[in-house]
Order: structure tokens, then C-alpha cells, then sequence
């Protein structure tokens, strides 16, 4: 039906028409390479801009044309991630290869220097190498908690008990609420004078407990206050695992007397096994990124300072623009990693099982 | 009375406001292979999940081998039940499915292999104890079900409709089977359908349920030859006995009806005047051409059904079907007339207002 309806043919190579998206194509190239070997490089930039702004519309042209309207509808989308997404992220990918600071007009080509740099260099590797370590400790102690308390809670919420609805909703407000709210309401209760913990510690002990004033404390503070948002979204994922196990399996397991226990490996964790292994890819994603809660409840004091935190300082604070994009990059190559590890060991489960 | 593998007394069960079992009662002697029969929703599952232990039920007992085990816990019973859905645990092998049941008893895992592969060879699935149920056919899954429930040896066997999800020709089989199992275990089976031929064909003993009770029990040809009301005699039999509005004569033996007057076998045990229901077998009723004694009626449809045909005829303007040898309705048009005839020896008699059977 559609090749019936596709009856234009495509132009010839080199005919100069407003559909001919291979000619688009080699002009675009043709005159951005032009532009850049000799135009500034403020100027060749937007005729680059602009030749894939060309490039684009004559694909947009030629679908509508030949009637592909199913690429004329995406097309919107795509235009949009390409503006908000892969270009800077190519962009910063590029100004990690370049010494540049976003309050300077200079900008020098110095290869992989910015990469030696934050992995080597004597003064900026330390810091980065510390800020490592705290985020893989708050990798390890956040997914743990989220993945324990969001666990258990879908075991509980799976039952029936007046009440469940409404509280089912209320433990997921939490997951709603901005982080900055929260973040808010967590530095209230962690407050060393009108704190309610503090307040309640200080109560029994009869001294001033400030949470804040050591690493762990503060490290407590932040998994806590974490694991507070997100367990609801562990919960979520176990708890549709949990309703999807038909109830006559449990049944027929009574009638075969086997204990709990056993009902719960052979039967139940199959059902959630997926399940958890997506919850703590995403978990795991996001806790890489940690970097909100650090600021609003210490300001990266007491030591905790994670890669995210410092990416955002160097970048934004001290202007090493170029710095910041090649330390950034290094993260994503590690999560990329990362979770290609656990997709490759999750598959490898499912099709053993 | 110790001889009872199974004895239901007055066993009534409710779920909130829907009440599925009303003083249900019935025992079933051991070795024996019991049909409980009934459309759905009747409260056939709720009986056996009572058996099973899976229910406690509100009131009455629940006896096995003489013991009552109306509250105790469902371990120790001896019971075990093939489900609907068949139940098997979808991440285990079928060996591991077999093996369920046995691991949680100690046995040493030698004596588990042993009697698992013992009973997947009887069940011709011996070469598939390593895949997953959900990648064997409607009927293999059917008869890991079943090895499932007999690996651990029960003493009663529970079948909640077992061949309900299988198609016609796979059924046919499984009956066949099901029946040899039952012989060479010499196993207590408690059966649960909606299917009256599965009922007939494989029940020693059928109970005919209604609202959550047995209406009548006996053999399949006590129920064919002497149901107890109208419920059963249109339950059993296909097609089912034609009914006839009638009502008792004044002399009280026989009855007046529109195809006109009949008496039983037996008395009446009904005042006369009161309205009643006559009910003839379609395979009771015969052609009698145009003989004088014969009952004149006009051929409305014919059913060909292979070997034999049902035909619809009217008369007294009832309508009434007989299952007619297929030599004997050839020639029969639509339209066509002709005598009926029927021994009277074989007319079932019902009250109307109750439904009961009075002769």
C-alpha cells in the first residue's frame, strides 16, 4: 500500500531540488568545512549551525513528499533530543580536548592533556580520586539501603491490612517530592538546635548531638535522607513483581507442604528476580550522580564531597570548563561500564534460569 | 462406616455474603472414584479446597480415614489436588516439579530421583524432566500435574477439573488414562466437573451438586435411570429429557398430558388435580409410523449427528427431541408426519412446583 502511494521518484544525484537530501548532504559538508578552515571560529560555528538546520529541513522536504509520514512525526522528537542532548554532549565531549574556561575568551587545542590531568596531575588527582571514593560509597551504601527498605516494604505492602491504599500512597510521596524540598525538610530535622533529632538525642543524653559534625554522621545523614526518597521506587518495581505471582502457585505449594521459606526462593524471587536487577540499574545510574543532597544538607563539608559534587565545582565554581567536561567524561565511561556489566550479568542469569 | 476414605457432614461455607457450601455431606468409600458434578460456581472447588485444607470451613467436619481434620493444618493429611490451572511452579524443571513435594520429607535424593523418574516414565515424560512446563504442550503440562500430586503417594487424590483446559481429543484421552491410574493405585480420587460425560464415564459414584449441595448421589445409572427431581434429569443424559406439562388425574395413578393419558410404573404419591412434569429420554422414544396406538406428530428439525440423528417432532403442541439410529430417520423431511411411540415403564414423573420425582 504505502510503496503504491511513494510514486515520486527520488532526484537524481546532482538535481537541484528542494528534496534532493544527498546533494544537501555533500553542500553542507562542502561549505561547513570550508567554513571552518577559514572563518573564526565564532562566525564558521553558526554557518555549521546553520548548514544542519539546511540538512534537516531538506530530509523534512523530502519526507513529506514521499509521504513518510511516520518520520515526518518523529521528527520533532528528534530534532529536539538532538538540540538538548547530543549536541552538548558532543559539544563538551569536544571542549574536553581543549584548554578552555567559560569566563575567558581564549580556547587552545591540547589533546588529552585535560584526561592527564584530573587522573594524574598532583594537586587536582588526589581530590578527584577522593571524590571517587566517597561516590562509590554512596553507590554501595544508598543502593543497599534503597534496595533493603524498598525490598521490605513491597513484601509488606503486598499483603492486605485495612488502610493499605492510603498508606500505599503515602509512602510514595516521598518519591514525588523535589529533592530540594526534601533535601529542606531534612537539614530541619538534622538542625544541631531545633532539630527534632538532635532535639530527641539531646533529650535522653542530655548533651548537644549535632549529626553533622564527623564523616559518618554525615554520610548517615545523606544515605538516610536518600534512602528516604527512593525506596518507594524499589518498592514500586518488587511490589508489581510481587502481585504478578499467581496465588494458586502458593496453594499448590501448601498442599505440597513446603515451607515458607522454600515458597519464597522457588516461587516468589523468580517472579521479582528481574525486577530487583532493574531497580538497582537504576539506582545504581542515579546514585552516580549523587551530587543535590550533598549541597543542600553539608555544602560537600565533613569529607563528602562526590564526583558530581566536584564536577559542578570545578565546572561552574572555579570556570574550568574544559576540566570539568573531561572529568565527566571519565564518570560516564565508568557507568557505561558499569551497567553494561550488569546487563551482561543479568541476561546471562535469565537465560541460564 | 471405617471404611470411608472421606466423610463430608453438614460442612457449610461462606465468602462474605455469597454462600458456597450449605450443609454439604457425602462420604466416599476408600478406593472409590467419586464425581462431583455440577455447573460452575455450584461449589465443586470449595468442596475439594476444604478437603484440601486450603479452606477452613464455618461449619461441620471434615473426616479423613476416620480422623477429623475439620481445623488442622493441611500437613499430614495425605491429600493432594490437581489444579485447573494445573499450578506448576513455572521456574522449575519438570523433574524439580515432581521433586517439590518430596524434598521438604528428607528423602535422601537418590530415593527422590528414583521415584521421580519412576512416575515420569509411567506419565510418558521421561524425556522431558529437564525443560520448564511453560514450554510443553497443554497435555504434557496436564500430566505433570498430575505425576505432581502422585509422586508423593497421597491417599486421596484431588481433581478440580483437570481436563477443562485441554481440547477435545486430548480429553478423550486423559479420561482413559486417569481411569487406568485410578485402577492400578487403587487411589481414593475426588473429582470435580462441569462435564456430564466426563461424570459418566469416569465416576463410580456421581453427586449431583446444587447451591452448594449434593442433590443426589449414586452410579451413573442410578442417576440416568432415577434422578430425584428435574435438576438432575436435565443434568444427566444428552440430548436432555424431553419435559412435558402435565397434570395428576382424578383417580391418581396416571397423568393427564397434551400428548394424553400415562401412568407409571408405580403410584402416585401425589394428590390428584396438582400440576406435574412428565419426563420421556429422547432415546426412549421411537417412530411407530401410522399404527392406530401411536401418537400423531409432525417433524419440525433434524440433527444429524453422524451415527445417530436427533430429530425434533410437535405434537399436542409440545415440542420433543428423540435420538433416532441414523437408518431409522433417513427418508424424515421437515414437515413430515408421524407416529411416535414410547414404553411408559420409562416415563419419569416430577411435581412441578418442587421439581421432585413422584414416580
Amino acid at each position: 500500500m504505502n510503496t503504491a502511494v511513494r510514486d515520486l521518484p527520488a532526484p537524481a544525484m546532482f538535481e537541484f531540488d528542494a528534496s534532493n537530501w544527498k546533494l544537501a548532504i555533500l553542500a553542507g559538508l562542502a561549505i561547513s568545512i570550508l567554513a571552518a578552515l577559514a572563518l573564526p571560529a565564532s562566525l564558521s560555528f553558526w554557518v555549521i549551525g546553520a548548514m544542519a538546520a539546511m540538512i534537516a529541513a531538506v530530509f523534512a522536504i523530502n519526507a513529506y513528499r514521499r509521504k513518510y509520514y511516520g518520520g515526518l512525526l518523529v521528527a520533532p522528537a528528534i530534532a529536539v533530543l538532538f538540540v538538548m542532548n547530543i549536541f552538548p554532549l558532543l559539544w563538551s565531549l569536544g571542549l574536553s580536548f581543549f584548554a578552555y574556561q567559560s569566563n575567558q575568551q581564549t580556547i587552545r587545542f591540547i589533546g588529552l592533556n585535560n584526561y592527564i590531568k584530573v587522573l594524574t596531575n598532583d594537586i587536582a588527582a588526589p581530590a578527584n580520586w577522593d571524590a571517587l571514593i566517597n561516590t562509590g560509597m554512596f553507590v554501595v551504601s544508598t543502593v543497599a539501603a534503597q534496595m533493603i527498605a524498598g525490598f521490605l516494604l513491597a513484601m509488606l505492602f503486598a499483603k492486605q491490612f485495612p488502610l493499605r491504599k492510603y498508606l500505599l500512597i503515602l509512602v510514595l510521596t516521598p518519591m514525588m517530592l523535589s529533592v530540594v524540598a526534601s533535601g529542606v525538610f531534612f537539614t530541619y530535622y538534622y538542625d544541631p538546635t531545633f532539630g527534632i533529632l538532635s532535639y530527641a538525642i539531646g533529650e535522653v543524653t542530655g548533651e548537644q548531638f549535632i549529626l553533622m559534625d564527623n564523616k559518618l554522621g554525615a554520610v548517615t545523614g545523606i544515605v538516610f535522607a536518600d534512602a528516604w526518597m527512593w525506596s518507594p521506587f524499589v518498592m514500586l518495581l518488587v511490589l508489581a513483581g510481587l502481585v504478578s505471582v499467581p496465588k494458586y502457585l502458593y496453594e499448590a505449594a501448601a498442599i505440597d507442604r513446603v515451607s515458607k521459606w522454600r515458597q519464597f526462593w522457588t516461587i516468589t524471587f523468580p517472579y521479582i528476580r528481574g525486577l530487583l536487577m532493574l531497580a538497582l540499574l537504576f539506582r545504581t545510574i542515579e546514585a552516580f550522580k549523587l551530587y543535590d543532597l550533598v549541597y543542600i544538607l553539608i555544602r560537600g563539608g565533613q569529607d563528602t564531597k562526590t564526583i558530581a559534587y566536584l564536577i559542578a565545582e570545578i565546572a561552574n565554581e572555579q570556570n574550568k570548563t574544559s576540566e570539568g567536561a573531561a572529568l565527566s567524561y571519565v564518570i560516564l565511561f565508568m557507568v557505561i561500564v558499569l551497567t553494561n556489566l550488569y546487563l551482561y550479568l543479568a541476561n546471562r542469569r535469565n537465560q541460564g534460569a | 462406616m471405617s471404611s470411608d476414605a472421606l466423610r463430608l457432614s453438614g460442612v457449610s461455607k461462606a465468602y462474605g455474603r455469597v454462600r458456597a457450601l450449605e450443609n454439604m455431606s457425602f462420604n466416599v468409600a476408600e478406593g472409590r472414584f467419586f464425581v462431583l458434578f455440577g455447573p460452575s460456581s455450584v461449589g465443586k472447588t470449595t468442596t475439594l479446597r476444604t478437603i484440601a485444607g486450603l479452606v477452613p470451613p464455618d461449619q461441620g467436619r471434615v473426616e479423613i480415614f476416620g480422623k477429623d481434620w475439620t481445623h488442622e493444618p493441611i500437613k499430614g493429611r495425605g491429600v493432594s489436588m490437581v489444579f485447573q490451572s494445573f499450578a506448576l511452579y513455572p521456574h522449575l524443571s519438570v523433574f524439580e516439579n515432581f521433586a517439590y513435594p518430596l524434598r521438604e520429607e528428607g528423602i535422601v535424593s537418590e530415593e527422590i530421583k528414583r521415584r521421580v523418574m519412576e512416575t515420569a516414565t509411567m506419565l510418558k515424560l521421561a524425556h522431558k524432566v529437564d525443560r520448564k512446563p511453560g514450554t510443553l504442550s497443554g497435555g504434557e503440562q496436564q500430566r505433570v500435574a498430575l505425576g505432581r500430586s502422585l509422586v508423593r503417594r497421597p491417599k486421596i487424590l484431588l481433581l478440580d477439573e483437570p481436563l477443562t483446559n485441554l481440547d477435545a481429543k486430548l480429553r478423550h484421552d486423559m479420561r482413559a488414562e486417569l481411569k487406568r491410574l485410578h485402577r492400578q493405585f487403587g487411589l481414593t480420587i475426588v473429582y470435580a466437573t462441569p462435564d456430564e460425560l466426563e461424570a459418566l464415564s469416569m465416576g463410580e459414584e456421581i453427586a449431583v451438586m446444587r447451591d452448594g449441595a449434593v442433590v443426589q448421589r449414586g452410579t451413573p445409572d442410578e442417576l440416568y435411570e432415577n434422578p430425584a427431581d428435574t435438576y438432575v434429569a436435565g443434568k444427566i443424559g444428552a440430548p436432555h429429557m424431553n419435559m412435558i406439562a402435565a397434570k395428576v388425574s382424578k383417580d391418581g395413578k396416571s397423568i393427564d398430558t397434551p400428548l394424553g393419558k400415562f401412568s407409571g410404573k408405580q403410584n402416585l404419591k401425589t394428590a390428584s388435580g396438582e400440576k406435574a412434569l412428565m419426563g420421556i429420554r429422547p432415546s426412549d422414544i421411537e417412530l411407530a409410523g401410522n399404527s392406530k396406538s401411536a401418537i400423531k406428530s409432525r417433524v419440525h428439525l433434524l440433527e444429524p449427528l453422524g451415527d445417530v440423528t436427533v430429530v425434533s417432532v410437535e405434537s399436542g403442541g409440545e415440542t420433543l427431541r428423540l435420538v433416532l439410529p441414523e437408518s431409522k430417520a433417513q427418508g424424515l423431511k421437515p414437515g413430515d408426519h408421524t407416529g411416535i411411540t414410547f414404553d411408559t415403564n420409562k416415563i419419569h414423573i416430577f411435581r412441578a412446583s418442587s421439581g421432585q420425582a413422584i414416580a
